[in-house]
């Protein structure tokens, strides 16, 4: 700032340090740092974004190595009426599931958390549909294609196998139909 | 290569990374495994781009004082 021919905005043509104490006000300076701080904090951002994605990552590598099946029961058939359904867990605790009884006779069971949000899908016996009532989403029956509302996915089918009146789980197939 | 395109290169970044980090959520509760690692990818990539670009930016605009 000591050049005295290009006088910048807020500078006297004086040296006295009682008028020239407006030079920390510069609004140029002012501009240039707030850009420079704004570029850091942009900077970190798209950093952050970026590096937030890894731990997705890095629990889908761990969840991969668990892809086997064991045969589970789920249920007694006498126990599941036509037009019912009863609830369980395939293929880990966490992984919530419906087993359904269909009015045809059908049998059909698949993961029932929604693939919109993870809430818990209903069969609903008199329209023989499939329902999640957080967003009205809504999945068709026998494929578990979503049909209306914002889930994307279909639900993960559970194979099963039915055996001496029992109903047994015994695999998973998450991309189907 | 000015610092007008560092900004423009670290805007596009965050764009991307947003953009990833939306698609890589949706993908693990669509349990959709392989996709994640190839967004993860790009995200990282384009964070490492970012950080590439703020260092050149840095030098451009630290030393042209
Ligand atoms: S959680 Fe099922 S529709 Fe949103």
């Amino acid at each position: 700032m000591t050049d005295k021919k290009k006088l910048g905005l807020n500078k006297k043509d004086s040296n006295d340090d009682m008028i020239n104490l407006v030079d920390n006000l510069n609004r140029d300076d002012d501009m240039k740092f707030n850009r420079r701080a704004f570029l850091k904090t942009a900077v970190g951002t798209s950093i952050a974004l970026g590096l937030a994605t890894v731990p997705f990552s890095v629990r889908a590598m761990l969840g991969m190595a668990e892809e086997e099946f064991e045969r589970t029961e789920i249920a007694k058939t006498a126990d599941v009426p036509k037009g019912s359904s009863v609830t369980f867990k395939y293929p880990t605790d966490n992984d919530p599931a419906l087993l359904i009884h269909t009015k045809n006779g059908d049998w059909l069971a698949y993961n029932s958390a929604c693939p919109h949000l993870m809430c818990p899908v209903f069969y609903e016996p008199e329209k023989e549909e499939l329902v999640c009532p957080c967003h009205k989403g809504y999945f068709d029956l026998h494929s578990g294609q979503p049909m209306a509302g914002p889930p994307q996915r279909e639900l993960p089918l559970i194979e099963i196998d039915i055996s001496n009146g029992v109903v047994y789980a015994i695999g998973r197939k998450v991309r189907h139909g | 290569m000015g610092k007008k395109i560092c900004w423009g290169i670290i805007f596009i970044t965050i764009a991307i990374n947003v953009v990833m980090l939306q698609w890589t959520i949706e993908a693990y509760l669509g349990l959709e495994y392989e996709k994640i690692y190839g967004y993860t990818i790009v995200g990282v990539v384009s964070a490492i781009i970012a950080f590439i670009t703020f260092l050149k930016w840095r030098k451009l605009e630290y030393t042209s004082e």
